[in-house]
């Protein structure tokens, strides 16, 4: 008796044969309740413990708004209302710094495209300087024009 | 000579489980920690880019946005070092985002999916291309998620330079009421949703979280923690418990507006599928989606059967359309231990050659 029963490298546990009886109870109880959460009859159950929940405490609820939103004033301190409100106003500035902050990048791009234009391909209106160009090109389409 | 008293070894160990158990019980365990930045930010909303590890040139081109659930911490894709999602598509070489909606709060109670998908998904987007000088980009929606990412594709895409779309255990189609529980639970002549929204607001995080559960009471409530218990000598497993917990016990709260929306416009009247769901003016037609379009289904999710994935494919545009099953849950699937046998291999697998 010096040394304990060890299978397998692990110590004996007496609980180990209740396990498996323990996980089929578990999993018949598992799937009885699946049934029963999917029934009709639970929905319904479920519908009527939340409204009655909620028609039975509506009167405390409200009774305590008032009585909170009546403390807060003669505190002179926000209401849930009030912060509500200014946390609106906030999020609406934050939609305006957003939109800014979109033509500031339009803007930053439009002056990188300009600074990097020349070096890629010369803009349009700047081809007014050189006419054999230009000439070229209507008299092209002239003889486009003229095949017709 | 006598060895040590063997008595007191089941003691000793009656109390180092004991004091696991209350560990992982009563703590929060470190979650995504993977490094980020700070892009943008509106409201509560959230744009954060993960730190690449990998040089400029061995990184995909096209940038990867992460749209999780609106009622859960999108966290659940970097739960740990070692079992990320981010962690190994950031590994793959993807330049990837995350937009993570935040908590709302009272005065969050009107926001809408017309909100989310019009207002906030493009700013952000408008923010990463402008920033990071992209001109297309990703995206991959899961749960709410992909339902926000499905109407922004349909509304957008195309526009903003949508290239590819993951959806991954998308609840888009809710014809299939007999297979639905929540369909049933939300059914009008049982559950009030005006009359839950007067008195919250927002629909509470903890009212959620036991609609999900109650799917699978016994599995959540008891067979969970008989679980932890049987495997409290294994670190590694309570490592992963004590992760996994974290996130399914941090709930956030529903806006009400979008709540509203998804009980009346889609789990009652399936205007999405049908064709018919109006935001802000406009009717989100699905055929608009061209995208090339990964679908993924959880072929044991309880929470959105495959019944609600599967009918998009016919739905959309896209020429270039794949429907990939695999084995496991709701959020096993990205999280599970198999995941990054399955799953992160297959979605990498099939973005990367077209993230070229």
């Amino acid at each position: 008796m010096a040394e304990d029963p060890v299978h397998d490298g692990k110590r004996f546990d007496p609980m180990e044969p209740w396990k498996g009886v323990r996980d089929i109870y578990l999993d018949a109880w598992g799937k009885t309740m699946v049934d029963m959460v999917n029934s009709e009859a639970y929905a319904q159950a479920t519908g009527a413990v939340l409204d009655t929940y909620l028609t039975v405490s509506a009167p405390f609820r409200e009774a305590v708004e008032k009585a909170m939103l009546k403390t807060l004033e003669q505190l002179a301190m926000p209401s849930r209302a009030d912060v509500v409100s200014i946390a609106g106003r906030m999020t609406n500035i934050e939609m305006r710094l957003d939109d800014l902050d979109a033509k500031l990048d339009g803007i930053q791009r439009l002056i990188v495209q300009a600074g990097t234009a020349p070096l890629a391909e010369p803009r349009p209106a700047r081809q007014r300087s050189k006419p054999p160009a230009s000439k070229k090109t209507s008299s092209a389409k002239k003889a486009k024009r003229g095949k017709k | 000579m006598a060895e040590a008293p063997v008595l007191t070894d089941p003691f000793t160990e009656a109390a180092e489980r004991l004091k696991t158990l209350t560990k992982v019980m009563s703590t929060k365990a470190a979650i995504g920690q993977t490094p980020k930045e700070l892009v943008w930010t509106l409201n509560k909303a959230k744009l954060y880019r993960y730190t690449p590890v990998l040089p400029q040139e061995q990184r995909h081109p096209v940038p990867v946005v992460l749209v999780f659930a609106l009622m859960n911490r999108p966290y659940i894709l970097d739960l740990r070092p070692g079992h990320s999602f981010v962690e190994y598509m950031v590994n793959k070489g993807y330049d990837l985002y995350l937009l993570d909606w935040g908590a709302p709060g009272p005065e969050d109670k009107n926001l809408t999916f017309d909100d989310y998908t019009l207002d906030y998904m493009p700013r952000a987007i408008r923010k990463l291309k402008a920033t990071f000088g992209v001109e297309e980009f990703s995206l991959l929606g899961w749960c709410i998620g992909a339902i926000l990412t499905t109407i922004y594709a349909a509304l957008r895409g195309d526009e903003d330079g949508l290239r590819n779309l993951i959806l991954l255990t998308a609840p888009l189609d809710f014809s299939d009421k007999q297979n639905l529980t929540f369909a049933r639970w939300t059914d009008e002549r049982y559950f009030d949703v005006d009359k839950v929204l007067a008195t919250f607001g927002n629909m509470p995080g903890e009212m959620i979280d036991y609609g999900a559960k109650a799917l699978k009471p016994v599995e959540n409530y008891v067979g969970n923690y008989v679980k932890l218990w049987d495997n409290i000598d294994d670190p590694r497993m309570v490592e992963s418990w004590h992760a996994m917990n974290t996130w399914v016990t941090d709930n956030v709260p529903l806006a009400g507006g979008a709540f509203r929306q998804l009980i009346v416009d889609l789990y009652r009247k399936d205007k999405l599928m049908r064709g018919e769901l109006m935001i802000r003016g406009q009717r989100v037609d699905l055929s608009r989606i061209h995208a090339n379009l990964l679908t993924v289904i959880a072929e044991d999710d309880h929470i959105t059967p495959s019944c609600q994935s599967e009918p998009i494919m016919a739905k959309v545009s896209s020429a270039d359309k794949e429907l990939f099953r695999v084995r496991g849950g709701h959020i096993g699937i990205m999280a599970g231990s198999g995941a990054s046998k399955f799953t992160w291999p297959h979605i990498d697998g099939w973005l990367a050659p077209r993230s070229k």
